[in-house]
């Protein structure tokens, strides 16, 4: 069953170099923002299945709730620093 | 600085999300010797969670539940606390922050008395870091300029 989370795992972290091409080479802010966001979903189910692979699940949700939590604050910041730079 | 935009659905999410994120900021500031955590992790998540606040509804209005004099308060009175228990410990003919002489004025196994010591360090360590997180925010957002000074040169 390890083996079937690890490849899960790689998977993610190959997608998630993928999507940092979208956050380099993006056309507009737009696409960044959202690659942004995509990366940090990622990171999380990592966090996840590494508590898994680590048979400490209960440890890594806490983590993972918190990295949720500041994912959602740090878009909703950037969006608002779009927003105040369109009123100039 | 930051206004305020009709935005139904942010504010919404916000206002519900914000009393959730404050009780997972006191279970990682109880549990912090149990689980992951501790006072300036959970004292992050508090700020965070008034930082969003301050985002979503805007400056002007949050600022009259949060003013600037309370949050200088707070993160005094957290400091206040961690070191009024290390002198507590002093003065009952112990180190600095040597929580198991603490057993005799709450009445416990020094154990607990160490627990509860602890505890309260946490509690104290939380409330500064919460304070500062959202002082260092404001001064950001506001561009260095105190909130009061702001209504005379309005941007």
């Amino acid at each position: 069953m390890d083996g079937f989370f690890l490849s899960i795992g790689v998977g993610l972290c190959i997608l998630v170099f993928l999507a940092l091409y979208r956050v380099v080479f993006g056309p507009g802010i737009f696409n960044r923002v959202a690659a942004v966001s995509a990366i940090g979903n990622k990171t999380l189910i990592m966090l996840l299945i590494m508590g898994v692979i680590y048979k400490r699940i209960e440890m890594f949700i806490d983590i993972s709730l918190v990295y949720a939590l500041l994912n959602f604050i740090c878009t909703l910041a950037i969006s608002k620093y779009l927003e105040m730079e369109g009123d100039k | 600085m930051i206004r305020v935009y009709d935005d139904i659905i942010v504010k919404t999410i916000a206002r519900i999300l914000t009393p959730f994120i404050q009780i997972f900021a006191l279970y990682v500031i109880m549990h912090g010797h149990h689980s992951p955590g501790g006072g300036f992790q959970g004292g992050v998540i508090l700020g965070a969670s008034l930082i969003l606040l301050f985002i979503t509804h805007g400056l002007k209005e949050t600022k009259k539940k949060i003013t600037e004099k309370g949050i200088a308060v707070l993160s005094s009175l957290g400091v206040l606390i961690y070191s009024g228990i290390g002198l507590l410990c002093i003065i009952l003919l112990g180190n600095y922050l040597d929580y198991g002489k603490l057993s005799k004025l709450l009445h416990v196994v020094p154990a607990e008395a160490r627990s509860l010591g602890i505890l309260g360090i946490e509690i104290g360590v939380g409330i500064t870091v919460m304070a500062v997180m959202v002082s260092i925010f404001l001064n950001i957002s506001t561009g260095g300029t105190l909130l009061e000074d702001e209504e005379d040169n309005t941007r």
